[in-house]
């Protein structure tokens, strides 16, 4: 298989694994995030007179995990329509994953008005105050991120990632994935370290596994594991296994400080 | 504690979350501490515009409202559930000069004694429970760059100083900014607004329903009144202060609200006469607000009728009550995404009062349309520019077209 994959909402482990299947190959794997972000509270605004209503937390584990490029001739553009629910001051889903010329409805299933709005890049638009019951929609034509807002409940907020291919996961609650489909003929060969996007090191004490599988344990394993033949770090890791084991405790700890 | 000393702490504040918020891509979310007990959202907004020679819109800060860098920091401490307390600290200054204000505007705890009742109780500097635009004083609330008359523009009364006769009050009409009166402190000062939208009231409020419920009822006690807002109180007694609001579909936002408090100051009844001194001297104000949104459209009608009652000292006699009402209309309309439109009319009218020689409403009525557009450049920089022409029927100056350009970033 030959692959890029991103994680929205950070992510250091994936695990993919891909099986030959007469209609395409299925990569699947699961997605720890390092940090789960507390719920978005309400901005701070002294003129209010209690509290607000009672809100649903947003779905905040979830990532989309997708390929950066696609097979070719591997998608064609579809009318189809895809759904973001207003709901209790939340969006539902929070992370929305689509093909370009999907039509993103977005119903009100709340008591009060709500404003969808972005002053994404990818796509601007404002679909004003509509109440409960109703809905309007999105047609989303160009790939990339967008940031969804309310304009009244500045606490609300939405992903919709937009690609041109079909070959995109989102996670469930557990962090796994499955992306279906892959045609055969992509599968020209393994996965190399120049086909998977490396982690950042700062931050990397946060992870609990390491390498794009997650095999490592700890960073010292995942040092050693980037040794194997044909490695461009391989001279390096070499190095690495000369110093005395108190040495290689300090570049450790260096990295984990990071 | 110096006013530059004072001035130091927001800045430092509000400079270091933006810098470690910019550090981190600027956060698309409030930021938050200690898991969500500690939520934090701020507001640094400049105004710039040419002088206000007529002092229409001067605010009880004794600065013009067009005029104003505010930076300001709120903060929502829930150190357990169901009891927050609330923190706005804000500075202020002039674009044109001059010193630098800073003050807590907001300090109290809120308390709700049931999790499934929607009952709230808050304590401390409270914001009003009167009217709306009392509590929408923040520059990313609104898209007109100016405030509402009712809640701005100076009147020539003063709690701390009263006219001696009815000559004595038509005389210092449409000097709102530094009237003087023999009776009481006997040096110019600032008049007040028929209701503030720039300092908040201390004492204890509650509130039953929100704004999602049908019906909502706030009641507040309080030291000062509507118009001079105060930590302690100086005039002898509370003010009693209600909302009733309606919310008959999500599209309509009707309220009505009432406040009666004792205005005049005790340093003035002091020194009245016997048979004066008993008096109350209340300011009882009533309003009525509705707002109608839908789609990319929203209409605001606030209206503000207060009517003071002062002593009667001399010929020719003060004829209480003075009644001050303030009318505005405003409309929205989101031309864009990020791009919204706004006009607003307003008036403000005086009733009659006769002196020697005339018979004038007791301060120069003024009226006001305010005309605008505002731009989010990106989710939390809005910039804005608006143009108002007041004119007022009395004074040195009668008229005055004010242009203003706005820059705020918040989060």
């Amino acid at each position: 298989m030959r692959a890029a994959a991103g994680v929205l909402a950070g992510g250091l482990a994936m695990t993919a694994v891909s099986a030959g299947q007469p209609r395409g190959a299925s990569v699947r794997g699961r997605v720890e995030l390092p940090h789960v972000p507390v719920m978005v509270e309400r901005r701070p605004a002294s003129g209010e007179l209690g509290e607000g209503p009672p809100r649903d937390a947003a779905e905040w584990r979830r990532a989309v995990v997708y390929f950066e490029t696609a097979p070719k001739g591997a998608f064609e553009a579809e009318d189809v329509h895809a759904q973001m629910d207003q709901r209790n001051e939340t969006f539902v889903p929070h992370l929305l994953a689509v093909t370009v010329g999907t039509t993103v409805d977005f119903p009100n299933d709340d008591r009060t008005y709500h404003n969808v709005f972005s002053l994404s890049k990818t796509k601007r638009f404002d679909l004003g105050r509509y109440a409960a019951g109703r809905s309007k929609s999105v047609r989303f034509d160009r790939p990339g991120v967008v940031r969804v807002f309310c304009e009244i409940h500045s606490h609300m907020n939405a992903f919709i990632l937009v690609f041109t291919h079909r070959f995109f996961g989102v996670t469930d609650p557990d962090g796994r994935y499955q992306i279906d489909g892959v045609p055969p003929g992509t599968i020209d060969g393994e996965a190399g370290s120049r086909d998977w996007r490396t982690g950042a090191l700062i931050g990397l004490r946060f992870s609990k596994t390491y390498m794009h599988d997650g095999r490592a344990k700890n960073i010292r394993d995942a040092i050693l594991l980037h040794g194997g033949p044909g490695s461009e770090a391989a001279p390096c890791i070499e190095l690495f296994k000369k110093y005395t084991p108190d040495n290689q405790d300090i570049l450790v700890r260096y990295v984990e400080a990071l | 504690m110096s006013t530059r000393s004072r001035l130091a702490l927001p800045i430092v504040i509000v400079l270091g979350l933006c810098a470690r918020l910019e550090a981190q891509g600027w956060p698309e979310q409030t930021a938050t501490l200690f898991d969500g007990r500690v939520t934090l959202g701020g507001e640094a907004t400049a105004t710039v515009a040419p002088e206000d020679k007529g002092h229409f819109t001067y605010t009880d800060y004794e600065r013009s409202s067009l005029q104003l860098v505010r930076l300001g920091v709120a903060a929502a401490i829930r150190p357990i559930d169901r009891l927050t307390f609330v923190v706005d600290l804000r500075a202020e200054g002039d674009t044109s000069g001059g010193d630098w204000s800073a003050i807590p505007v907001a300090l109290y705890v809120r308390v709700r004694p049931w999790r499934d009742r929607r009952f709230d109780i808050q304590a401390g500097r409270i914001p009003p429970v009167f009217g709306v635009a009392g509590r929408h004083i923040y520059a990313s609330d609104n898209v007109l760059i100016g405030t509402p008359l009712a809640w701005q523009y100076l009147t020539v009364l003063r709690a701390d100083a009263v006219p001696a006769n009815a000559d004595e009050l038509i005389y210092a009409r449409s000097y709102g900014w530094q009237p003087g009166y023999s009776v009481g402190d006997d040096g110019y000062a600032r008049g007040v607004p028929l209701a503030t939208a720039f300092r908040y009231d201390t004492g204890v409020e509650a509130r039953i329903g929100d704004d999602v419920s049908l019906v909502s009822v706030a009641v507040a006690l309080t030291n000062g009144t509507l118009s001079a807002p105060g930590l302690r109180s100086s005039n002898g007694g509370p003010q009693v202060s209600t909302r009733v609001a309606l919310h008959p579909s999500p599209a309509w936002v009707i309220g009505a609200s009432y406040a009666d408090g004792r205005f005049v100051a005790d340093t003035v009844r002091d020194g009245l006469p016997a048979s004066q001194s008993g008096g109350r001297y209340p300011q009882r104000t009533i309003g009525g607000d509705a707002e109608y949104s839908l789609g990319h459209v929203l209409i605001r009608a606030e209206l503000v009728a207060a009517r003071w009652t002062l002593p009667v000292l001399g010929p020719p006699p003060i004829d209480n009550p003075l009644w001050s009402t303030g009318v505005s209309v405003e409309g929205r309309y989101k031309i864009a995404p990020g791009v919204t439109a706004a006009l607003r009319g307003d008036h403000l009218g005086f009733n009659s009062q006769t002196g020697t020689y005339l018979t004038l409403p007791w301060d120069a009525p003024v009226s006001r349309v305010e005309g605008g557009v505002s731009w989010a450049a990106t989710r939390h920089v809005i910039l804005r520019g608006s143009i108002q022409y007041n004119s007022r029927n009395r004074g040195p100056i009668r008229s005055a077209t004010l242009p203003a350009a706005q820059v705020t970033l918040w989060f």
